[in-house]
């Protein structure tokens, strides 16, 4: 039983015999991992200590291939800088506790992450132009960490501000060479297109979140942003990446031109701006905005091969794969064709 | 037969709204539900018409290919690497085209049409928009044009938050 389990993985790893543990509950969405919620309670000198975690297992199957100790020690060196997150505890990078590698964060309660609730429950109406403004702040503040000494140059560089583009092409088109079940005509020619067509060299290499967007972020009602998430696509490349792929129409909510059911474009490019030091190149989004629909859509097609194979049974992943059209037409919007 | 294979879906789709999901407390499993739901709207609102549309697709990127053969040749004197891709057209247009209606045979030609179509497409990447490319570029603009009304059809979930406003400028304005 995964209760009593983790139950005495948090005794060991406390040092307290009576941990009891409570509400475990599996969370929805987080399909590159399983996400578990869950209370935790322990004495400790004499008083009562009581906590909420969150665990984050590798599953069978996963929509993305990704090391679960990359995201920790990620997580774990910007905490330190001003960018929040959960607090990380411990990372098991092997089975033997509880069959899969996962780690173990704070769970940070009073919040909201799903876009749903963030855009349209009318609590974050007044709190919008508030939570765009640090969302833009936010992004800023990683891209102006210095990686080199937050002691995170163990994720793989370009070799210069020239080669972010092509190491995201590369690695997203050999996704699809691995993962994809029928031929991707549209796909394929992008990823043509985009080799003739690469934006000007990186201004910088930074430390790029790459899944920045609502609904990886838990919010208050407020407008704080409390914890960015779902950094397992983390690296070094080029500020405009994650500025793009914040962009991207699959996470304009509302239906609408918002960026992010948030803000407009150009205020989100100004307060970026202001927050980063960089500048917002246009040509260099339309790529990148670009590149982001086709990683998205070969996100899908592992999702989908993972179904077709018979090594997750989650609905999600037959459904993504069937929804890869929409993007297509996104891309062929930006290609101009 | 009734119900027939919509009628089946929907009632399956209704069982999960009604019977199932109010008995369900937990929040994975009630997201679960909902995502079987769209999955079982995106099948409802293409079965239908699946075999009609995969059999006019398949016509249509023969004859695509076709156009391609011709536009290949002529600009294949200044370029090798073409001869292959024009072989690999030929072999697809010479192929069983027997008018099985069977879904997975109709798929399977698609398939195997959409693969070539690949090659061509993304030969026509690196040819198109250089001197003497008039050819290459008019039946790029079609293929595109296809692929687009393609990738337009059907149900997506996208439709009704993220490519809501998308979706509506491509609708034919009201009589």
């Amino acid at each position: 039983m995964l209760q009593k389990r983790i139950q005495d993985y948090l005794s060991a790893k406390i040092g307290a015999d009576n941990v009891a543990v409570s509400n475990l509950q599996r969370i929805p969405g987080g399909a590159s991992r399983e996400t578990w919620s869950f209370d935790a309670r322990w004495p400790e000198n004499g008083k009562e200590v009581a906590r909420g975690f969150v665990l984050r297992r590798d599953p069978d199957a996963s929509l993305l291939e990704t090391e679960r100790d990359l995201e920790f020690r990620v997580m774990d060196a910007v905490a330190g800088h001003g960018v929040p997150v959960p607090k990380m505890y411990w990372l098991e990078s092997d089975g033997a506790f509880l069959d899969r590698p996962f780690f173990v964060m704070e769970r940070i309660d009073g919040c909201e992450t799903s876009p749903t609730k963030v855009l349209m429950d009318p609590r974050f109406f007044a709190v919008r132009e508030r939570l765009a403004e640090r969302f833009a702040g936010i992004l800023g503040r990683i891209h102006s960490l210095d990686w080199r000494a937050s002691g995170l140059d163990f994720l793989s560089a370009p070799a210069d501000e020239a080669g972010c583009a092509i190491m995201e092409i590369e690695k997203w088109e050999g996704v699809i060479d691995r993962d994809a079940l029928e031929p991707q005509p549209v796909l394929r020619a992008a990823f043509r297109w985009m080799r003739r067509h690469l934006p000007s060299p990186a201004q910088q290499i930074v430390l790029v979140h790459a899944d920045y967007r609502t609904g990886n972020f838990l919010c208050d009602s407020e407008g704080e942003i409390r914890g960015v998430l779902d950094w397992e696509m983390v690296h070094l490349g080029d500020p405009m990446e994650d500025v793009a792929w914040a962009c991207i129409r699959p996470w304009r909510w509302l239906g609408d031109e918002s960026m992010g059911g948030l803000i407009e474009r150009e205020q989100f490019y100004e307060r970026y701006e202001q927050a980063s030091g960089f500048t917002v190149v246009p040509e260099a989004i339309r790529f990148w905005e670009l590149l982001g629909n086709a990683k998205l859509a070969a996100i899908f097609l592992t999702g989908a091969r993972s179904f077709c194979e018979g090594r997750t049974r989650g609905p999600m992943m037959a459904f993504l794969g069937r929804n890869i059209a929409r993007l297509e037409l996104e891309i062929m919007d930006l290609m101009g064709v | 037969m009734r119900p027939t294979a919509i009628e089946s879906l929907r009632a399956a789709q209704a069982a999960l709204a009604e019977l199932i999901a109010p008995e369900l407390a937990s929040a994975f499993a009630l997201d679960a539900t909902q995502t079987v739901q769209m999955l079982l709207e995106s099948l409802a609102s293409e079965w239908d018409t699946a075999a009609e549309t995969l059999s006019r697709d398949n016509e249509t990127l023969s004859s695509l290919l076709s156009a391609s053969r011709g536009a290949l040749r002529s600009a294949a004197g200044s370029n090798e690497s073409l001869a292959p891709i024009v072989s690999q057209i030929e072999q697809r247009l010479r192929e069983d085209t027997a008018t099985s209606l069977v879904l997975s045979d109709l798929t399977s030609r698609n398939s195997s049409l959409r693969a070539t179509l690949e090659s061509v497409l993304v030969a026509f990447e690196d040819l198109t928009g250089r001197r003497g490319s008039e050819m290459i570029d008019e039946v790029r603009n079609k293929i595109y044009s296809h692929l687009r009304e393609e990738a337009a059809r059907g149900w997506s979930f996208w439709d009704v938050s993220s490519f809501r406003g998308r979706m509506a400028a491509l609708q034919p304005p009201a009589a």
